[in-house]
């Protein structure tokens, strides 16, 4: 054992991969953590002395060099939290997870598993790369965006609990995972869409060719034979664009038609069959075409959708994240023995077991021993609970220290969970469909366009036409009135907008979002991780007269060395700003959620709350900390002082709630925390209003009622707990580092852990709506300028679809514009 | 003349349907699933190989 720490000489660091991680000498190689001198290992590898703070990272260390696979140092980035230790004690077993597998013959099998842990590409890179190398195991794929992966193996040369364990060897953590019947629909539509805008830009491609030659024929004359042909092509190439790709259309203004109600889809399905129904006609008269109206109608139109489908579609597997977070299986115990059952099976009064490093998989009541739970993905608290003899436990948390047993007291449908994505599922029923711009837009303008064009025919009709002139300028009145600006002028601002605020970190999902967005009068926040930076800092050093701040950090720093303990990682940051190097000379011994105890050199030290000090006789006296949590710190049964830990609030949050008042927003606090926690919070960044003691469906409650009474609101979280309430908001605002559940069930995204972008996100969405509006404006007064002509049968149709190419490009480049704009800005 | 643009538009036709097909293929095959990690993979350089057996072991307790 020794001579792994003997000394050698060290290197010159001139090798080039490891250089750049050698760079701090006191943080790990592998984990970049810091590293607890008494657990330093040092170990040669190719020749370089490399430094780790336990045998785990040096061990996958060796695997991942030892398989070449250096680069995933080099190229990582992690700017996620990633899974807690004590995750990886479970054992997977074949029988429990024989359901998932999918056979496709003797020697191939596939598993589908949803992988957590995964922070960066190079994760994604390093999973991949590494599996395959594994016996029977031929390909592993996983997907950046949802985590999912598919493994396929060979079962007779492996075993899918085999699988589970080597990833979980690397430090991911694999949960078997089908996916659900809506997501499975959705994955469908989203294809379905695709093939369906592939198959409309081939067949314009092609119709282009042809309409090319129509108009120059047109312009220059042409054979009528050659025309006649051509005319066909182009009716043969059309179809299919009108009545395959343009079905999604068809449908929506039949049912639109149905509700006696008008939308775009009637618009695009009135401009569209009018023209489509005119050339044909046109084509058996032998006069004018205009089949690439309809076809580019439907294909510009069907790519905004698109780009509005893929975005939407994250937000449902946010729920399945959710239910996957509670475990299948659970152990049943029975007399003296433990069986595995499926957790559905469970009723109350039956009794589990749940190993360290388990999720509990139901709602239950602690019947015997004491742990610290891990409930940061329910709460977004981030310090470990302390649960003993009697405390309920949620579904979900993570068991981090000791085995304990649970009576369950809610079945599995019940838990808090299953409770949990019900209410996110309620929510997003219960949300009203925001009605975007270009849909109330429709609603005056369908009509609109149907009395001109009957207005028109009623006029010549009555006048001296003939029977088909009257209905030739109607007709014209309705091509004319194609919604091809219309429908460019909201997605290519939406497009411009979105593709810059991206660029910043800044993720909308969907043009009407960002319409919102534009419009919200009132933000409500999260306090934890929101408002804060979601993780405790020790505030405030009171040494016992006579002790130093120095010598109590110094004493308070070893004896945290060793903790993983969130409160412990604050002691040591700050003892390492200090310039002190956390050393334990002697074994620390930890009591759960109350403090530890060292016998060091210089005696007895004792570290942890003021009720774990007084019980081992130690004199405390008496303080106010207000809200921050304290640390007593005693040597030898004497008081040395104490640390002040607090959750700070972020550094830019007051200037940004300013900037948000100034927009007239009213800002709102919304905490399940104590009253005078949120009263401080509230009082500091000169909130408008605060409520604390808030559970999940108070918040739903809260922002509904705000609602009814005409406000939009944003809700800004990050937690599990706050999953519910913002898809309820009008736009829900997540932040980075939130849980995956929050960042899925959310509207808009802010990628970087800093609220200046909630600032900018709402700066953007205004200024997108101003160009928006321009958009629509141009695109009406073009309307203005030729419906009036069309009707007085002024406007020959070639000269209306040069004007519609114009009025498209204005459009277009006012949209560009905005992107340049923003850029600039920021 | 007229014989020859039948000639190009059933060749465009066809060429048109190829691509169209082959899109249709890759659709199906789920190569648009997954539209964010191209990027990443991109930029792999599979150059990394196993180091010597032996060679990275160091000094074995």
């Amino acid at each position: 054992m020794s001579s792994l720490n003997a000394t050698a000489p060290v290197s010159t660091g001139s090798c080039c991969s490891i250089s750049e991680t050698m760079a701090s000498p006191d943080t790990c190689v592998h984990c970049n953590l810091p590293i607890p001198p008494a657990d330093l290992v040092v170990d040669q590898i190719d020749g370089k002395e490399l430094h780790f703070c336990c045998r785990g990272c040096q061990g996958v260390y060796r695997i991942i060099s030892g398989a070449g696979l250096d680069s995933f140092y080099r190229n990582r980035s992690w700017d996620q939290q990633g899974v807690a230790s004590g995750a990886f004690d479970a054992e997977y077993d074949d029988a429990s997870l024989a359901a998932h597998v999918i056979r496709r013959d003797e020697t191939v099998a596939e598993i589908p598993l949803l992988i957590e842990g995964i922070r960066c590409a190079s994760c994604v890179w390093l999973l991949e790369k590494l599996l395959v190398r594994e016996r029977g195991i031929t390909t592993m794929r996983i997907n950046y965006g949802t985590h999912r992966a598919v493994v396929r193996f060979n079962p007779q040369e492996t075993t899918p609990a085999r699988v589970l364990a080597s990833i979980s060897r690397l430090g991911y953590l694999p949960h078997p995972f089908s996916p659900g019947a809506a997501q499975q629909a959705a994955a469908r539509e989203q294809r379905s869409l695709l093939i369906r805008f592939g198959t409309a830009a081939f067949l314009s491609m092609q119709l282009m060719g042809f309409s090319f030659a129509l108009y120059g024929g047109y312009f220059h004359g042409i054979d009528p034979d050659i025309r006649r042909l051509i005319q066909y092509l182009a009716a043969a190439v059309a179809t299919p664009v009108v009545f395959y790709a343009g079905w999604p259309f068809l449908a929506g203004a039949w049912r639109s038609l149905r509700n006696r109600s008008a939308s775009m889809d009637l618009l695009i399905c009135l401009g569209v069959c009018t023209a489509y129904g005119y050339s044909i006609a046109a084509m058996i008269k032998g006069g004018e075409v205009y089949f690439d109206t309809a076809a580019m109608i439907i294909t510009l139109i069907l790519l905004g959708r698109l780009f509005e489908s893929a975005a939407r579609n994250r937000s449902i597997s946010g729920i399945d994240k959710l239910l996957q977070l509670a475990p299948d299986s659970a152990n049943r115990v029975v007399g003296d023995e433990t069986q595995v059952v499926s957790s559905a099976s469970l009723t109350p009064g039956d009794i589990i077991l749940v190993r360290p490093g388990e999720r509990i998989p139901v709602d239950g009541q602690i019947l015997d021993g004491v742990t610290e739970v891990d409930e940061a993905t329910i709460t977004g608290e981030p310090m470990p609970a302390l649960r003993q003899n009697g405390d309920r436990v949620a579904a979900g948390s993570l068991n981090l220290s000791t085995s304990i047993r649970l009576e369950v007291t809610r079945v599995a449908a019940e838990s808090f969970i299953a409770r949990m994505a019900r209410l996110v599922e309620e929510a997003q029923d219960r949300k009203a469909p925001i009605q975007s711009m270009a849909d109330r837009v429709a609603t005056i303008f369908v009509p609109l366009v149907t009395i001109i064009a009957a207005g028109t025919w009623a006029f010549w009709w009555f006048s001296e036409a003939s029977h088909a002139e009257a209905l030739l300028h109607a007709v014209s009145v309705l091509i004319v009135a194609c919604p091809c600006a219309l429908g460019l002028a909201t997605p290519t601002a939406v497009l411009a907008a979105s593709g810059s605020a991206a660029g910043k970190g800044i993720l909308f999902r969907g043009g009407d979002i960002l319409e919102t967005t534009a419009r919200v009068d009132l933000i409500a926040f999260d306090k934890t991780g929101t408002l804060t930076h979601g993780q405790p800092t020790v505030e405030q050093i009171i040494p016992a007269p006579g002790q130093t701040e120095t010598a109590l950090l110094e004493l308070a720093s070893h004896v945290e060395s060793g903790s993983n303990h969130p409160l412990a990682i604050a002691v040591q940051t700050r003892a390492r700003a200090a310039g002190i190097m956390p050393a334990p000379d002697k074994p620390v011994t930890a009591v759960p959620g109350r403090g530890l105890q060292m016998n060091g050199i210089n005696g007895q030290v004792l570290a942890g709350s003021r009720a774990f000090l007084t019980d081992n006789g130690v004199e405390v006296p008496a303080l106010d900390s207000g809200i921050r949590t304290e640390v007593h710190l005693a040597l030898d049964g004497n008081w040395q002082g104490l640390l002040l830990l607090n959750d700070l609030l972020r550094e830019e949050a007051e200037e940004t709630v300013g900037k948000l008042k100034k927009l007239g927003m009213a800002t709102v606090l919304l905490t399940g925390d104590r009253p005078e926690t949120a009263r401080q919070v509230s009082d500091m960044l000169a909130l408008a209003e605060y409520h604390a003691n808030m559970n999940p469906a108070d918040k739903t409650a809260w922002i509904e009622n705000r609602q009814d009474q005409g406000h939009l609101v944003m809700m800004v979280g990050d937690g599990i707990n706050d999953a519910p309430a913002l898809s309820m908001a009008d736009v829900g605002c997540a932040m980075a580092g939130g849980t995956d559940i929050a960042l899925e069930t959310s509207d808009l995204v802010l990628n970087r852990p800093h609220l200046e972008s909630l600032y900018e996100a709402i700066f953007i969405a205004r200024k997108a709506m101003q160009v928006i509006k321009q958009n629509l404006f141009w695109a009406f007064t073009y309307n203005l300028i030729t419906i009036p002509l069309a009707a007085s049968g002024k406007l020959a149709p070639v000269w209306a679809a040069a004007a519609m190419a114009g009025s498209s490009v204005l459009v277009v480049s006012n949209s560009l514009r905005l992107g340049r704009l923003l850029r600039r800005t920021f | 003349m007229i014989k020859s643009i039948i000639i190009l538009i059933i060749l465009s036709l066809c060429i048109g349907t190829a691509a169209w097909l082959f899109f249709i293929w890759t659709v199906k095959r789920g190569d648009f699933d997954d539209v964010e990690g191209p990027k990443y993979r991109m930029l792999d350089d599979d150059d990394d190989s196993p180091s010597q057996p032996g060679a990275s072991q160091g000094e074995k307790p």
